[in-house]
């Protein structure tokens, strides 16, 4: 028994040292937590919304019953229509200009590739347990008076009720900053950020 | 007539008077001192590093990479290597970037490895730039520039040798190549004033005789011999960077953090200040608590102070019942009484408070590097003072309640 062990620790011991070689990393991923980046560059306003599957769609294995399916693309067509996540003071005169919503799917073997196709889901294989997924989307503004931006609502978390917190990375010329937003609250306040 | 009868009153009491204002003063000088320093840390803080987009060093927390590239407290981060800040600054995304090293000191002033860019990028306190008071740029491989509080400090003027030390410990000492003082920074209140500035290649020529961590024993390579010698930088602690645009910060802060060549982490520093905060600021929150209490503790003192009185003060209040004063007017003597006492707490505690951060400022400042701004009161401290008034003659209203009903039942005849 004893030198079974010993066995195993040594190939244990091995395999490391050969794996040693190659870089891994693995990317956070916090269940609750989602990430908003929010950029300001003259007249522009972007957001970058980066939210666990679970938190959205409540699951994060690959969806292959119709009723999973149904659900993401659910959740796909709800990021379409941005008010559904979040809400621009109507005085701040802003006006989509562009917007790209994703599903990206993560897997052990994960090559950060992108899947922008709704559908494509269905052909992943099995690696239901080790999957995560991550619900991406971002939309770039364009405003006739961006000061007017004193204040973010988040309609997010109705919108959504497995959601947890948002993280915010906010940058404009006055500088960055971070904000931590929950559904009790579901606003942040940019006066004087702009 | 009545605010002259309180007054004489309270001058009868001087003594018990006196230490009541006093300890009133002193929680209320606890509240403020600490709302002060909060206020005048973060503003310190969030001054010291403006308009870089973003900091670039080893994958290590935000804060930590915060505190010693910008603030140079806590503990080192690893360095990154040459090539790998090549690569991050090669993006099409950056606009200008600054390395840094970290890691040597000067009679415990840490020594920072940068190039002419530093002068030109970092920015402090909405935008200021860095300028020369005395001297020159670092134009020769052994110029140092030192900040204002070094040379203050160390009585250094342009042109004094100088003895760099290995780590932040003076055991060993880069004795055999001495640097000489160019230029001397005006005062900025930040860490620069605590900073000795020197090149990166200046940083490669101190440890050509070290190797891993020692110096190789009896091996002296000539100062002229180093002059020749290849000191392009091999590794920095951190960099500072600029991008051409906002909207692709965090494009490029995901594209460092997932460099797959070498862990690295980019930072937004409002972001890991924002973070630090959140930790502080429970601290903060603690010691707003205590102070709070503490005020709070000592209204009741001032009330329990009153009370006891009262009785030793039945026969005042018969006489002035005796001169025809209502029970009313003995109600608003008792409530007249704890405003001034608490009037006057606010005064002495706010000069105590100014004259103690006028003695402090100094050494807060030297040690801590906070700049305690003693200029003015804030607004919301009058706001508390007016709460504070308020409180306090609420609170008094329950021994003048009380002195109420001895003056009625009492009237001119005491019975006790």
């Amino acid at each position: 028994m004893k030198y079974i062990i010993y066995i195993l620790l040594s190939f244990n011991l091995t395999t490391f040292i050969i794996s040693a070689e190659e870089t891994r990393q693995v990317d956070k991923h916090e269940h609750g937590v989602g990430e908003l980046n929010i950029a300001v560059e003259g007249s522009t306003i972007e957001f970058e919304f980066m939210i666990p599957g679970a938190d959205i769609v409540g699951f994060e294995y690959v969806a292959k019953s119709d009723d999973d399916i149904a659900k993401i693309n659910q959740a796909l067509k709800t990021f379409d229509d941005y008010t559904n996540i979040f809400t621009l003071p109507s005085n701040s005169l802003c006006e989509l200009d562009s917007q790209k919503v994703a599903l990206k799917e993560e897997d052990e073997h994960d090559d950060h590739d992108e899947h922008e196709d709704h559908d494509e889901h269905d052909d992943q294989d099995e690696h239901a347990e080790e999957n995560h997924n991550e619900f991406y989307a971002k939309y770039s503004f364009e405003c006739g008076n961006i000061n007017a931006i004193k204040e973010v609502n988040f309609p997010y978390f109705a919108t959504f009720t497995n959601s947890g917190e948002l993280e915010v990375q906010f940058i404009s010329n006055m500088g960055s900053t971070s904000f931590e937003v929950e559904g009790d609250e579901p606003s942040i306040n940019t006066d004087g950020k702009i | 007539m009545l605010l002259k009868l309180t007054f004489n009153s309270l001058y009868a009491r001087l003594l018990t008077v006196a230490m009541t204002v006093f300890a009133i003063s002193l929680s209320l000088m606890l509240y403020m001192s600490v709302e002060k320093l909060r206020t005048s840390a973060y503003t310190s803080f969030t001054d010291t590093i403006s308009q870089t987009d973003l900091i670039v060093g080893a994958r290590t927390s935000s804060v930590q990479l915060l505190l010693y590239s910008v603030f140079r407290i806590g503990n080192a981060t690893n360095n990154i290597t040459w090539e790998s800040y090549e690569d991050v600054i090669n993006k099409k995304e950056v606009a200008w970037s600054v390395p840094i090293s970290l890691g040597d000191s000067h009679k415990g002033f840490r020594v920072m490895g940068t190039n002419s860019e530093f002068f030109k990028r970092y920015k402090f306190r909405g935008g200021q730039s860095i300028e020369l008071e005395q001297g020159n740029n670092l134009d020769d491989l052994y110029d140092v520039i030192i900040g204002a509080g070094v040379a203050e400090k160390l009585n250094y003027s342009v042109g004094t040798p100088l003895i760099v030390s290995h780590g932040l410990q003076s055991f060993s000492d880069h004795d055999d190549q001495p640097f000489k003082i160019s230029g001397i920074l005006a005062k900025t209140g930040t860490p620069v004033d605590n900073t000795v500035i020197v090149s990166l290649e200046a940083i490669e020529a101190i440890h050509v005789d070290w190797s891993t961590g020692a110096k190789i024993p009896g091996q002296i390579t000539p100062v002229e011999e180093i002059r020749q010698m290849d000191l392009s930088p091999k590794n920095i602690t951190a960099a500072l960077i600029g991008v051409n645009s906002k909207l692709q910060i965090f494009q490029l802060q995901r594209w460092i953090n997932e460099y797959p060549e070498e862990s690295l982490s980019s930072i937004l520093p409002g972001v890991a200040l924002q973070e630090l905060w959140r930790i502080v600021g429970v601290v903060e929150n603690l010691l707003l608590g205590i102070s709070v209490t503490v005020i709070f503790t000592t209204l009741i003192g001032m009330t329990a102070i009153i009370f006891s009185s009262l009785n030793e003060r039945r026969r005042e209040m018969a006489i002035w019942r005796a001169m025809g004063a209502s029970p009313k007017v003995v109600i608003g003597l008792l409530m007249l009484e704890a405003l001034i006492i608490s009037v006057m707490s606010i005064i002495v505690s706010t000069v105590m408070l100014f004259l103690t951060l006028y003695v402090l400022q100094p050494w807060i400042d030297n040690t801590y590097g906070i700049l305690v701004n003693i200029e003015t009161l804030a607004v919301k401290d009058i706001y508390i003072f007016m709460l504070f008034i308020l409180s306090a003659s609420l609170v008094s209203l329950i021994p003048a309640i009380r002195a109420y009903w001895f003056s009625i039942n009492d009237g001119m005849t005491i019975k006790i």
